[in-house]
């Protein structure tokens, strides 16, 4: 709903995602406002900044899957190890940093669209252990593959990463690669899910069965959603390489797919602002705890460290668990309704 | 203007003695010192015990050493629930404080930070073993132990000696997993060794189960029947537990090896007692927690004594205590040389590099050879030693020290 006043005479204006100026310069002040964070906050914020924005990429992947096509996707952190393992070989052959993206991404599609297929003929529960396998299939290729490929337990180290001739050596300079490239992708989101096959994958998501009748193709629509949700997990998997300059299976959990599904839920499904929200409450909300323990232990050192730690832990389950309770929708959805109480008032009805 | 001149004397005077009063009597230069910890991850049970053996060492060094050096070490505990985006993230923040040295967990740890240390100029100090695939020269992420299959082997050799006569290679069998890169580097590395030594080893199977196995009977009994003298399990405490059940269900007493993260001590509640692991052994280049009286005990009842430790006395505690004593010496070497005030990280480095500790430095708590690194291997290469624990009659003991490990080529 748009406030009272805005219409638009033309369809390029109905469709267009910023609809007022008042949204025009929230999204600049607030794109001005990250693009400049290196000069005016810590080294701290520049790291949270580009481990949440290399999060968000693969959040973003995974929402379109998940929230878009419906499919359960639990292997969203194998395909980002896969991304990061393609794109690793390409820098360390001195490759362009954005063509490692590129050759990450592809990777990571190829071995993505493989389990898109079984998507074809199983659904719910039994999808999530076949993504599951792709966890298992990943770090099992990994380590048993010669040693020279992959580099075996140990993993792949590149030694110096550049892209269009810059030096990405420094935090700064992998934040704003991070930057852009998760700007990028997030444009390259929204065309996608606002396109054919966008509305194929939300009429496969509500009723694949009826989507069928009405012509849509639907294992091949199922396969295209875990193909983009994977390019964008290798893409990420690339963006990691830039930052650490080591990939090895480790980094690539279970664990790791699941913290993104909870960043998709608190955003909220079938959103791709949520997927960006979500990454942020969630990384600010780890990050928050980390920070906070060691302080507390430095003010108050009667209280173990043990115990301090443990409880910041149980703060941020509590928060999401409470979160889950009282808005399960994700974040926004809660945005969506203020926005609309705030534009009808004082009409509320 | 007299009289002005008097007052901003006097001034200036108080100004002087109130400053003079306020300053320490031989001031000392603070260090940050970050301990990447896991209060919250997979480590989090060891921890209470790690973490205040560190903090031990910590204050014990900053009064007795430190303090005439004009060195103070502040520890500051970070917890990365041994996460490597966690650690990637929290590190320029940990940066920001100046650190010189730092005190690392393990595998997450070295894997966020390996890449950017060198530049950062900040060496870590890691308890734990080292790995092979981690075996790679120029690094800054030194463990003070050499890696598990040095350890392993440094016990082979020993046990082929003293317990199978000398004259026949003992026929092995190893239990490990392919799901930590850590443990299956293992498998390959003593694969390696047992190929490289037949005389010494006969390898009847080097068995890969789950990470944490509900049950290995029908395994055991495979290399059992094989003729199995000696099973190695240096890997976890869920791989322990299943191979000690499995022969306690088979009826069998073959002896059992095990490392430092699941030692006896570990594993005693888990088995129902110390002494369900009678004639099983410990085995690493650390110390083995007996209630001998040692060097390392009375050091560790010193630390509880008089500098605030408050773990007990077990293999954890031990890891924190080596870690951080190797940590403290490389200050100290590095304050001797060039000055308590002007300590950097790469000071610190080269320091670990150019020194030699005498192992007397360490009190027992190191494998027990001369701590020596290199440029070649983040781990003392020149003399690296194990320390061998038995379970005899319900007890821990020592029953070899600072037992030389033999060289070995990469696997």
């Amino acid at each position: 709903m748009d406030p009272s006043g805005i219409f638009f005479t033309s369809h390029a204006g109905d469709r267009s995602l910023v609809r007022t100026r008042a949204q025009w310069v929230c999204l600049l002040a607030l794109l001005l406002a990250l693009a400049t964070l290196p000069w005016w906050a810590s080294d701290r914020w520049v790291s949270i900044g580009y481990t949440t924005f290399i999060t968000a990429v693969a959040v973003i992947g995974l929402q379109i899957c998940t929230g878009y096509a419906g499919q359960i996707n639990l292997g969203q952190s194998a395909f980002m190890g896969v991304g990061a393992y393609g794109a690793a070989l390409a820098m360390a052959a001195g490759w362009d940093a954005l063509a490692g993206l590129l050759i990450g991404g592809a990777g990571a599609a190829l071995f993505g669209v493989m389990f898109g297929l079984t998507a074809a003929r199983i659904k719910g529960f039994y999808l999530a252990l076949t993504t599951i396998a792709a966890q298992a299939l990943f770090h099992f290729l990994v380590l048993n593959l010669p040693q020279g490929w992959l580099g075996g337990a140990g993993g792949l180290h590149v030694q110096r990463t550049t892209t269009l001739g810059i030096a990405l050596d420094n935090d700064r300079a992998i934040y704003w690669f991070s930057f852009v490239v998760l700007v990028v992708m997030t444009i390259g989101a929204f065309g996608i899910v606002r396109s054919r096959h966008g509305r194929s994958f939300e009429a496969v998501r509500d009723d694949d069965v009826a989507a069928g009748m009405m012509g849509i193709p639907v294992a091949a629509t199922k396969a295209r959603a875990f193909l983009v949700s994977a390019f964008y997990a290798g893409v990420a998997g690339g963006l990691w390489v830039v930052a650490l300059r080591h990939v090895s299976v480790e980094q690539f959990t279970l664990f790791n797919a699941i913290w993104m599904i909870a960043m998709m839920i608190v955003g909220g499904l079938g959103s791709i602002v949520g997927a960006l929200v979500g990454t942020v409450m969630i990384q600010l909300a780890r990050e928050g705890v980390t920070s906070l323990g060691p302080s507390f232990i430095q003010w108050v050192p009667a209280v173990g460290q043990d115990f301090v730690f443990a409880a910041m832990n149980v703060l941020l389950g509590t928060v999401i668990i409470l979160f889950l309770l009282f808005e399960p929708k994700g974040v926004m959805h809660r945005v969506e309704i203020s926005k609309q109480a705030y534009r009808l008032w004082p009409f509320p009805y | 203007m007299k009289t002005f001149k008097r007052w901003a004397t006097s001034a200036a005077t108080v100004a002087g003695l109130v400053a003079s009063a306020a300053l320490p009597v031989g001031a000392q230069t603070v260090y940050q010192v970050p301990a990447l910890s896991d209060y919250s991850g997979p480590f989090a049970a060891i921890m209470p015990m790690l973490g205040p053996g560190r903090e031990g060492v910590v204050n014990w060094w900053n009064a007795e050493h430190g303090a005439k050096l004009g060195v103070k070490l502040e520890l500051k505990t970070y917890d990365t629930r041994y996460d490597t985006a966690q650690t990637a993230s929290l590190w320029p923040g940990v940066l920001a404080t100046k650190p010189v040295i730092g005190l690392s967990l393990g595998g997450p740890d070295t894997s966020a930070l390996q890449q950017r240390l060198p530049t950062d100029k900040v060496p870590m100090i890691l308890g734990s073993a080292a790995t092979g695939f981690g075996w790679r020269p120029n690094q800054w992420v030194m463990a003070t132990r050499p890696t598990f299959v040095h350890e392993a082997t440094g016990f082979l050799e020993w046990f082929q000696k003293n317990k199978a006569g000398g004259n026949r290679p003992v026929k092995v069998a190893m239990f490990t997993t392919e799901a930590s890169p850590t443990f299956a580097d293992l498998g390959k590395g003593i694969t390696a060794y047992a190929k490289a030594n037949p005389n010494t080893v006969n390898l009847v199977e080097m068995v890969y189960v789950e990470p944490q196995p509900a049950d290995v009977t029908l395994q055991l009994r495979r290399v059992l029947n094989a003729g199995a003298e000696l099973i190695l399990v240096p890997t976890n405490i869920q791989q322990a537990v299943a191979v000690k059940r499995a022969m306690q269900a088979l009826g069998k007493n073959v002896p059992i090896a095990y490392s430092i993260q699941n030692s006896p001590a570990m594993l005693q509640k888990l088995v129902g007692s110390m002494g369900a692991m009678d004639g099983d052994y410990e085995v690493h280049a650390g110390v083995i927690a007996t209630e001998e009286d040692t060097e390392a005990k009375k050091f560790y009842d010193l630390l509880v004594a008089k500098y605030g430790l408050k773990a007990p006395w077990h293999s954890i505690t031990t890891i924190g205590i080596n870690q951080a004593l190797v940590m403290v010496r490389v200050v100290e070497a590095a304050a001797k040389k060039h000055g308590g005030d002007k300590l950097t990280g790469e000071m610190l480095y080269n320091t670990l590099l150019e020194t030699t500790f005498p192992a007397k430095d360490f009190y027992g708590f190191t494998g027990g050879g001369d701590i020596d690194f290199s440029v070649e291997a983040p781990f003392p290469i020149k003399d690296p030693r194990v320390n061998i624990g038995q379970v005899v009659g319900g007890k821990l003991t020592t029953v070899a020290k600072g037992v030389p490990v033999p060289k070995l080529a990469k696997w």
